[in-house]
């Protein structure tokens, strides 16, 4: 029992360790700390991997490891490492206090970590606490930056009102059908008008956690407040952690037939898709586009969910994937061109492709793979999430979702074209540090190869969802 | 089934009109109130407060509820265990170990940080 926890086990104790290093070793020490944490989170990572349980319940019922949870605990694990490694030089700007940076990384992915493989839902409520207070630490960790500590603030309040709503919807659950467990919850359920609210609760709780629309309020401000590398991690990590506890949540215990949250979530999606869209048109910081770009893509995940079939569920999954790699790819860049230039505005990547053509290479194909241009991954992705859609009747959502992939490739294409086109006052791009160049390349590399390969994390993801589907 | 909120409905209405009854009441019936320097302060009890009360409270009263805080929640998970300390044996002795040391970490990182030392 405890070797198939050995993933959480060891990355709760690297997160004890490297908190300790940072005690005996202030303000030095931080290259160490950054190899111990990239070597911890690889060795997790093979260990995730080599698990492969069909599926096992521990603790009656409150934790389950099973091809779902692997799935996504890799992800996490992959995330965190393309963040850390990509942004090896500009942890710089957290004057003195860079160790307990990773610290608070590992102890994030780990409340990730628990929230794919939760079975119950206080288990899953801790988890998600355990990731949102690591992350309000992260997003104010530039404290000489006013914007910083602003955003940090603001997610702590609005981060502790979702909670609040979300544990809310918990607390009806309880209450209607006396357990917490998900698989025991699905079998108590009685008609109830406050088990409606109770569901309708607990999505606006989630529809907080992954930025739809109407709960997306805090996305634009604290991703643009936070530090880049911390805003990658918020906007690709979390956004999975909280869609992977939510697709557990709905669809293995609130499968109602007198209420119909799908068409609520159908609704939610498609205007989360057009106006995280609409928004993107005009932004002129690359981390303002890619929040409101990260907002419609949470409506395209939440198309999967509205399916709840094998097309839409395999969809969430390899989307979740495929825009870990993409937009981790965007973000790496961006990093880069913020050590460069220290600012985040569109115009700073002006004449990119003479001046890094790499960098210049990988920004286009991960903005491309974005907005589900074939041969990249993203269309692959969008492909089974909206057949899945089709599948299960939502024409119209489909089309919704069609329509605006089409407007996105605008302000996709539009970076693309200051950094072919514009103008630029530099001749040249500072060297890329080894790890990013690591990091870019796997970003690069994957977002291709799944385009055109799709295969092998299409049998992958079909095998997680399998257990869904009856 | 929809009968049993009919009681929360009912108990919602009653919970709105009883404040709104005896304010009411009070309004028509009171004598004329004409506002007065001792009627507009806030307690009529106790002694007069001195000076401003937006003061700036130091944020080391803060950080050490913080730390108060953890080790509060560690006496409530320890007291249980010690009670029952004979019949779990050394599996929870193991567990309470690491959940002290974990505990500890943090104590070390909040003296670290100055947390403990008043300035």
């Amino acid at each position: 029992m405890l070797s198939l926890l050995l993933p959480e086990i060891i990355t709760a104790s690297l997160g004890v360790l490297v908190i300790l290093l940072a005690v005996i070793l202030p303000g030095k020490g931080e290259k160490t700390v950054q190899t111990l944490t990239v070597a911890g989170l690889v060795a997790v990572l093979f260990l995730a991997v080599k698990i492969g349980v069909d599926k096992e319940v521990l603790f009656n019922g409150i934790y389950i490891i099973d091809a779902y949870a692997g799935f996504f605990k890799i992800l996490f694990l992959t995330g965190a490492i393309l963040v850390i490694l990509s942004s090896a030089n500009y942890v710089k700007n957290f004057s003195g206090r860079i160790s307990e940076f990773y610290g608070f990384m590992l102890f994030a992915v780990l409340g990730m970590m628990i929230m794919a493989g939760a079975g119950d839902l206080l288990t899953l409520y801790i988890a998600l606490e355990l990731m949102t207070i690591s992350f309000y630490i992260l997003v104010a960790y530039v404290l000489n930056r006013e914007t910083s500590k602003e955003a940090g603030l603001k997610y702590l309040i609005l981060g502790a009102l979702s909670s609040g709503i979300l544990l809310f919807g918990i607390s009806l659950v309880y209450a209607l059908t006396g357990t917490t467990v998900l698989s025991e919850i699905g079998s108590r359920l009685t008609l109830e008008p406050a088990l409606i609210s109770a569901v309708i609760l607990i999505l606006a709780g989630f529809g907080f956690k992954i930025a739809l629309i109407p709960f997306h309020m805090w996305t634009p401000d604290i991703y643009e407040g936070a530090p880049i590398n911390v805003t990658a991690f918020l906007a690709v990590a979390s956004k999975a952690a909280g869609l992977a506890a939510m697709v557990r949540v709905f669809i293995s215990s609130f499968q109602l037939g007198f209420f119909d949250w799908q068409l609520i979530l159908a609704l939610l999606a498609a205007l989360t898709m057009i106006i995280g869209n609409l928004v993107a048109l005009v932004q002129s910081n690359i981390k303002r586009l890619l929040a409101y770009s990260s907002i419609a893509q949470a409506g395209y995940l939440a198309v999967g969910l509205v399916a709840a079939n094998e097309y839409g569920l395999k969809g969430i999954l390899f989307y979740s994937m495929v825009y870990v790699f993409a937009n981790l790819g965007a973000f790496a860049v961006a990093v880069q061109v913020e050590n460069d230039t220290g600012s985040n505005e569109i115009k700073d990547f002006g004449e990119l492709g003479k001046r890094s053509p790499f960098l210049a290479a990988v920004m286009t194909v991960c903005l491309l793979s974005l907005a589900g241009i074939p041969p990249l991954a993203g269309f692959v992705g969008k492909f089974y999430l909206f057949s899945g859609a089709v599948e299960a009747g939502y024409v119209w959502l489909a089309f919704i979702g069609l329509l605006m992939s089409m407007i996105s490739v605008y302000y996709y294409l539009n970076v693309v074209k200051v950094m072919y086109i514009g103008k630029s006052p530099k001749e040249t791009f500072p060297a890329i540090e080894p790890s990013a160049r690591l990091a870019l390349w796997i970003c690069l590399l994957l977002t291709v190869f799944l385009g055109i390969y799709p295969y092998p994390l299409t049998l992958w993801t079909g095998n997680a969802v399998k257990l869904f589907l009856g | 089934m929809l009968t049993d909120y009919a009681t929360i409905g009912l108990f919602f209405l009653l919970a709105i009109s009883f404040p709104l009854a005896a304010l009411g009441l009070a309004a028509l019936v009171r004598p004329r109130s004409y506002f007065n320097r001792e009627k507009m302060m806030p307690y009529e009890c106790g002694v007069d407060t001195k000076g401003k009360t937006w003061v700036r409270f130091k944020v080391n009263y803060f950080l050490y509820a913080l730390v108060f805080l953890a080790f509060e929640v560690e006496t409530i998970f320890l007291f249980p265990w010690a009670v029952k300390f004979n019949c779990l044996g050394l599996f929870a002795f193991i567990e309470m170990i690491i959940f002290l040391i974990i505990l500890l970490v943090g104590l070390l990182y909040a003296w670290k940080e100055g947390a403990l030392e008043w300035y």
